[in-house]
């Protein structure tokens, strides 16, 4: 061997020993966490840790373990006191809510809640949340009744506040009064839940913390509602944008719970002994919004016609792959729920290409391009809108699917003039009040007058039998005006170490009353 | 020398400008709207209409660029409007990764490309050069978010050797640490070090015909001293020009690879920044980035003149 061979030789022996030295103890340190330690991977960055101003699902998984409301919703998704000591006192009008408080319950700066803070949170919350600011308008007053007491008076009935009361994002996240800047985002994060905020360190981690001085509700854990203990000492979350690497770190112990896993990762958890897929369901449904404002798709009978050209399973079908992820249901509240209707979601299974056809022609299209919005961002809202196009093409559809990233299509769909259809998804809401599309000010503008009686109808209804009629009345709506195309129901995958234990599966994870064993 | 440095780094504040200005129109001119990101996708455009205004993001764009510059005469790089936290601060919390992650897939860069490169050189045509410029080829074609996810898989999934993401844990030591970058620095550093090894072989094929070269084996001296001593020294120049760019490149370029390993490096920050349109994260990230870019091409520039004496400034 020459002597610049064998020197080489010796180099490259020795860096593989070296290297080797390093590798073998990192990880047998790094696969152990301490004990009361649940990472959870997430899909990103929170864009605020204020849940009041937005409605981020990301946002709402992180804050429900700090902030909490008056009311939440239980395991069969009926309001349920939280912050409150009992369901609300409505007065025989049915304008005013007398909400009674919980004592004892203390803000992880050490202060009491009282009265005056709810007041001021609730005022907070008008301002800013969007579904505060979509009450707003028929609050006629929020006051300080009692020392245990707060009672909001609306100026019309409403039956849906409860259910905007409990949701967890665009919160009425209960906070100190002295917090409160009017409409300004939180600069302090203040609340009364079981986790506290420890750190947060933008794209590294958000840490937190057992709040040693937590009041729990009573009676037993019922979805998000009853008992809530905080077992676990730390809950952290880390964004991991890339799916695949959330699958390995799960695989590897490295996180013990994962959300937001594409459903063709199921079978690397098959032959995991450490690891338990998590299917959640429901969890949310894609939609194509079709302007009804502006331009072509402002004819009614064009958007009847567009129903009948697409072909709901085979989008759903390209967009999730695995029919253990996804279901082709026309009722915008899915099997199970106390919404589900299918007979007035008849029309979702009645497409063809032939009534298509004569739809259109009644509609008199003359060929003018579709403007279909849709994103890479979100992969299966992409395959769904190829699938779209395809077919509205084959249905004699001229379309022009406008590939665009998510904070474009943001912003350009709230210029009426600059789209025709686009796509987008919608998580479950427990308050069908609460879907965006039948707010006349959300991008697609559905607002005619029958719809806005139906809708009114709804909302001032009390009685839960005669409420679910309504809601009916309000699904034909949809089906004949054809604002969106519902285009199916998706479930949710995710993973967990099978050391956490109590853990319940729920459209936005928490963590409180779940454990880690040894 | 100083008058030579002190022109450039003239020179590099006449760039950083042009840049600031350039990334201010082009962030703006791009559609999007931070506000409407942040609200989210149930957001209506009443809501977005009023972030806008506490954001101010409604003023008019002079008035908007006006404010910049003013910021940036004052060593401000602005206000994050997503991470709650000047952008300065968002920077330096992302600036160690970013220098490790750097300097350690540079050096694996370095360490594979440089003496594989001189071998092949020194024995052109033979099966070592044809073997390493074929595995060259093989490195600078494979994408190093396969290599990452190729790594993941075998030494952190099935031999769990290495952590499969992340920075460590909060209280993690330096060491520990480093350790997180390893996998990041070796799906980093393998591509790259084609690249260097290619250059190298090159520049080395270059300086090894020449006719000193050929005088200092008739003289009878080692083939490890002639290569070494005598053509490698000579040849340094253009692989430093290569090691100087791929580091400067590193800095904001290793996006995907902090993706793949969720790394909460400057090149992410960059990333989230553009995808949410926090324009004053793009606006402050990019002029620092381009500020290190110049004084890395500075300091090669004055590498020359140790490697090479013939160099003067």
């Amino acid at each position: 061997m020459k002597p610049f061979t064998r020197s080489l030789h010796t180099t490259l022996l020795g860096a593989t020993l070296l290297a080797s030295a390093v590798a073998t103890p990192v990880g047998v340190a790094l696969a152990q966490q301490p004990s009361s330690v649940v990472t959870v991977a997430t899909i990103g960055e929170p864009p605020t840790l204020d849940p009041v101003g937005v409605t981020s699902d990301l946002v709402s998984i992180i804050t429900q373990h700090v902030f909490e409301t008056l009311y939440t919703f239980d395991a069969e998704w009926k309001v349920t006191p939280l912050l409150a000591s009992a369901l609300p006192t409505i007065g025989a009008d049915g304008k005013s809510y007398a909400f009674p408080l919980r004592t004892g319950v203390t803000f992880h700066d050490g202060s009491a809640m009282t009265a005056e803070d709810v007041a001021a949170s609730l005022e907070r919350w008008t301002k800013l949340s969007p579904r505060g600011k979509s009450v707003a308008p028929m609050i006629e007053a929020i006051a300080v009744t009692n020392p245990t007491t707060v009672t909001l008076t609306l100026k019309e009935p409403y039956t849906p506040l409860l259910s905007l009361l409990a949701m967890s994002n665009g919160a009425a996240a209960i906070v100190p009064r002295g917090v409160v800047d009017g409409a300004a985002p939180l600069k302090q994060f203040i609340g009364t839940g079981p986790y506290k905020l420890l750190e947060h360190k933008p794209d590294q981690h958000i840490r937190l913390v057992r709040f040693d001085g937590y009041a729990s509700p009573t009676g037993p854990a019922s979805g998000y509602g009853g008992a809530r203990a905080a077992k676990i000492g730390e809950v952290r979350f880390v964004p991991v944008p890339n799916a695949a690497t959330r699958v390995a770190g799960m695989l590897a112990g490295q996180y013990q719970f994962a959300d937001s896993l594409p459903a063709e990762m199921l079978g690397r958890f098959k032959n995991s002994t450490s690891v338990k897929p998590v299917i959640v369901k429901p969890f949310g449904f894609p939609l194509m919004i079709m302007n009804t404002k502006t331009g072509v798709m402002a004819n009614q009978t064009l958007r009847q016609a567009v129903l009948a050209a697409v072909g709901p399973s085979d989008m759903m079908l390209a967009g999730f792959g695995d029919p253990a992820f996804f279901a082709a249901e026309g009722s915008i509240y899915s099997q199970g729920t106390p919404y589900y209707d299918a007979a007035s979601a008849k029309p979702y299974r009645e497409g063809s290409p032939k009534k298509a056809a004569e739809l259109r022609k009644t509609a008199g299209y003359k060929g003018e391009p579709i403007r279909i919005m849709t994103s890479t961002q979100y992969d299966f809202l992409y395959k769904m809108s190829l699938v779209a196009q395809a077919q509205l093409q084959a249905a004699g559809f001229t379309v022009d699917l406008q590939v665009l990233d998510w904070a474009t299509l943001l912003q350009k769909r709230g210029d009426e003039k600059a789209w025709d259809a686009f796509f987008t998804y919608h998580t479950f809401v427990p308050e069908p009040s609460l879907i965006t599309v039948l707010n006349p000010s959300y991008p697609g503008w559905w607002d005619s007058a029958e719809k806005r009686d139906a809708l009114a109808a709804f909302n001032r209804e009390t009685d839960a039998n005669t409420r679910k009629d309504k809601w009916v009345a309000l699904q034909n709506r949809f089906y004949t005006e054809v604002p969106s195309i519902k285009v199916g129901d998706f479930y949710n995958l995710a993973a967990a170490t099978d050391k956490l234990k109590g853990y319940t599966p729920a459209p936005w994870p928490f963590f409180w009353n779940a454990e880690l064993s040894n | 020398m100083f008058v030579y440095v002190a022109r450039r780094l003239a020179g590099m504040m006449l760039v950083m400008l042009i840049v600031a200005a350039v990334v201010f129109v082009i962030a703006r001119v791009v559609p999007g709207d931070p506000a409407a990101v942040m609200l989210g996708s149930s957001a209506t455009p009443d809501d977005i209409a009023a972030l806008r205004g506490r954001l101010g993001l409604d003023q008019p764009l002079y008035s908007q660029f006006l404010i910049y510059l003013s910021q940036i005469a004052h060593f401000d790089l602005g206000q994050s409007i997503f991470l709650n936290r000047p952008v300065a601060q968002a920077l330096a919390e992302r600036s160690e990764l970013t220098a490790l992650l750097t300097l350690m897939s540079v050096s694996i860069a370095v360490a594979i490309g440089v003496p594989i490169g001189i071998l092949s050189a020194a024995m052109r045509g033979r099966w070592v050069d044809q073997t390493a410029i074929g595995i060259a080829m093989l490195a600078a074609s494979v994408p190093s978010f396969w290599i990452g996810l190729t790594l993941i898989k075998y030494l952190a999934v099935d031999l769990p050797w290495f952590p499969v993401a992340g920075y460590g844990p909060p209280d993690a030591s330096l060491l520990e640490r480093l350790r997180h970058l390893v996998l990041p620095a070796v799906a980093l550093g393998i591509p790259n070090s084609a690249l260097i090894l290619r250059f190298t072989r090159t520049s080395m094929l270059d300086v090894l015909s020449d006719d000193y070269v050929r005088t200092a084996r008739a003289k009878g001296l080692s083939p490890l001293v002639v290569v070494l001593k005598h053509a490698l020294r000579n040849a340094m120049i253009p692989i430093l020009t290569v090691i100087g760019l791929t580091a400067a490149v590193m800095i904001a370029g290793a996006i995907v690879t902090e993706t793949v390993f969720g790394l909460p490096g400057v090149g992410n920050l960059i990333v989230s920044a553009v995808l949410r349109r926090d324009y004053p994260v793009i606006q402050g990230a990019l002029l620092v980035v381009s500020g290190i870019y110049v004084l890395i091409n500075l300091s090669v520039d004055l590498l020359y003149a140790v490697v090479d004496p013939r160099v003067r400034y």
